[in-house]
């Protein structure tokens, strides 16, 4: 082996600073989330005896239903995304429908604050009474998953060789028989990366659910929030809320990565 | 079992046509070739066929059934593409049964059958291998398992050899005309191959520019072709083609260049001379010089230079002693297989 030299030394000690930089706020909620109160006021205190009063206080306050209630938002509005936008995305890809204004249209959703989309929405659960329920919160999180989901996936679907699909027809399959048995399952990895890319977008949105269904329909990070209460901040008990809420996408963000960045080149590349 | 009908079938992309008033019959159970150079609407032909593409003008029937406006599905065809479209996300056995899936034959049924296909195309042995993990060879057969295992009504095959290795090109050529004459489906088969149009052909459609330029057996549009484009496009070397004028039995060119090509005298006229039916010999007042040798084993192929004319000429080894880059040459035909066509349209001249 060679001896590293000053670029890979530079590297190694950037990785490091980096990996330092990102773990240090999970770390702190991590040591946070077993201090008392009277702990809490010296960050840098590493060795203590931990106490288990914040996450009694936490798992009392039902913050599995929250996170239930989260799960149950993403995988529907995931689901939905998944079929609306993969038939969507293969319509572009194949027949550029919409001309070439769509791909880039579709992602111009995403500039309009959500802050100004949110009235409307709040207007219409108010009319059909589905204020504090999850279906307005569903319909919320796919008017930004589902143009994600949609531009992740043109990519995905412009890489499968039509003759895969005239090729199914010729041997005596109708147009969505080939689409479901033949081109469909060429995309099933990005299928799979968008699945959990929007599943994480739609677990960590606060906004929305704070304004849709702010009672007792909370999901997970508006129950987070539930921890800045009229006493204070309840730093403690939020801090262990706060950890139930980022493994799941810790962990996801682990599978995905190296996926989510082919698919955001394979439609990057494109344009 | 069906013949198929192509009547007045026209095919055009916005302003441009590809394929215009195609006229075509394929019979019963023969090999027909569509030959031609790229863009010359030989495979808009059979994607029209197909179903892939939709006709703009005409019908096409297949047996007594008009398919112009049907969905390939519903064609009764199967087809074999350039790029062989195996599924991969099927094995083989999987890929061979595919088609089956679409008709009511139960699973276990089509699987059997599939495996008998893969065993009777040597592919026993990999059954359950995924396409990626199979030879150029064996991914051609897997896709032509697939196109006999429904037992269609008629046969496409869209340039399937031009991806194979020169050696497997020619084994697999040999098997596919023995599959077609065993199986006796009518076959439309493209190709820009001429070689490949003659050696697996019953009936030959030349195309140029979505035209049919010629239609016959194999050896008549290699003895009689119609105009100077079919003699040129079909045979290895090409043709010759030399304006000039015949007295004598002479043909002479304004650059001073004499071929003896017998047949009667005309004042301009383009004579075609196939390299096998041209013969050259060493002569001190020769009116051509040769410029290359090209040794292909037992015999070589000689282009000479005279005047504006590069001629090509097929020689034997056992006179190739005295030929040599820079030789004068005289040059000499076989008058029966002379060829005449008119130089201004390049229409053959009836003899």
């Amino acid at each position: 082996m060679k001896r590293p030299g000053w670029l890979d030394i530079i590297r190694i000690a950037v990785l490091t600073a980096a990996f330092v930089f990102v773990l240090f706020p999970i770390a702190w909620v991590a040591l946070a989330s077993f201090k008392t109160p009277t702990q809490m006021s010296e960050p840098f205190l590493l060795m203590f005896s931990p106490t288990g009063e914040n996450w009694r206080a936490v798992l009392e306050s039902g913050i599995f239903a929250a996170a239930g209630r989260s799960a149950l938002v993403g995988v529907l509005t995931v689901s939905i995304s998944l079929v609306v936008g993969s038939m969507g995305a293969y319509a572009i890809a194949k027949y550029r429908a919409g001309g070439s204004l769509t791909r880039f249209g579709m992602l111009a959703a995403q500039v309009v604050p959500p802050a100004v989309m949110v009235f409307p929405f709040l207007t219409m659960a108010h009319a059909l009474r589905m204020t504090d329920t999850l279906v307005p919160v569903i319909f919320a999180h796919l008017s930004f998953v589902l143009p994600l989901v949609t531009w992740f996936l043109i990519g995905f679907f412009e890489a499968v060789p039509s003759s895969l699909e005239e090729q199914a027809r010729v041997d005596g399959f109708s147009r969505w028989q080939a689409f479901r048995l033949v081109v469909l399952p060429q995309v099933y990895p990005g299928i799979g990366a968008a699945a959990i890319f929007g599943f994480t977008l739609s677990w960590n949105d606060l906004f929305y659910g704070l304004i849709l269904a702010p009672g007792n329909a909370a999901i997970l990070p508006v129950a987070i929030s539930n921890f800045n209460t009229f006493r204070g901040v309840q730093i403690g008990a939020m801090s262990a809320a706060i950890m139930i809420a980022i493994v799941p996408v810790v962990v996801a963000s682990f599978f995905i990565q190296r996926r989510l960045v082919q698919g955001i080149s394979g439609g990057a590349v494109k344009y | 079992m069906a013949s198929v009908t192509f009547s007045g079938v026209s095919k055009s992309f916005g302003s441009t046509t590809v394929v215009s008033d195609l006229d075509l019959e394929l019979a019963d159970g023969a090999m027909t070739v569509l030959v031609g150079p790229s863009g010359c609407g030989k495979t808009t032909s059979l994607r029209m066929l197909a179903g892939l593409e939709q006709v703009s003008e005409g019908t096409i029937r297949i047996g007594d059934r008009d398919v112009t406006d049907l969905e390939p599905k519903e064609r009764d065809i199967a087809m074999v593409f350039q790029n062989y479209a195996l599924y991969p996300h099927l094995s083989v056995r999987e890929n061979i049964a595919f088609p089956l899936r679409a008709s009511k034959v139960a699973r276990s049924e089509a699987l059997k059958r599939a495996d008998a296909i893969a065993e009777s195309l040597g592919l026993g042995s990999m059954l359950s291998r995924k396409p990626k993990d199979l030879s150029g060879g064996q991914q051609q057969r897997v896709a032509i398992g697939r196109a006999i295992i429904r037992e269609p009504a008629v046969f496409l095959f869209d340039e399937p050899l031009s991806n194979l290795d020169t050696k497997l090109r020619v084994e697999t050529r040999t098997e596919l005309l023995r599959m077609q004459r065993r199986l006796g489906v009518t076959t439309l088969y493209v190709t820009h191959d001429q070689e490949e149009a003659m050696t697996l052909s019953d009936r030959i459609v030349v195309m140029r520019d979505g035209r049919v330029a010629q239609v016959g057996p194999p050896e008549e549009v290699y003895r009689r072709p119609a105009d100077t484009f079919v003699a040129t496009f079909m045979g290895s070397p090409k043709m010759n083609l030399i304006d000039g004028a015949v007295s004598g039995g002479e043909l002479r060119t304004p650059s001073g260049l004499r071929i003896t090509v017998g047949g009667p005298d005309a004042a301009l006229v383009t004579v075609g001379i196939r390299p096998d039916d041209l013969s050259i010999r060493p002569a001190a007042d020769g009116t051509a010089k040769v410029e290359l040798v090209e040794l292909l084993g037992p015999r070589a192929i000689v282009t000479v230079q005279a005047g504006e004319h590069r001629l090509t000429s097929v020689v034997g080894s056992a006179e190739l002693a005295d030929i040599r880059p820079g030789v004068s040459v005289e040059l000499q035909s076989r008058p029966r297989e002379v060829h005449r066509f008119d130089p201004k349209s390049g229409v053959r001249l009836s003899e």
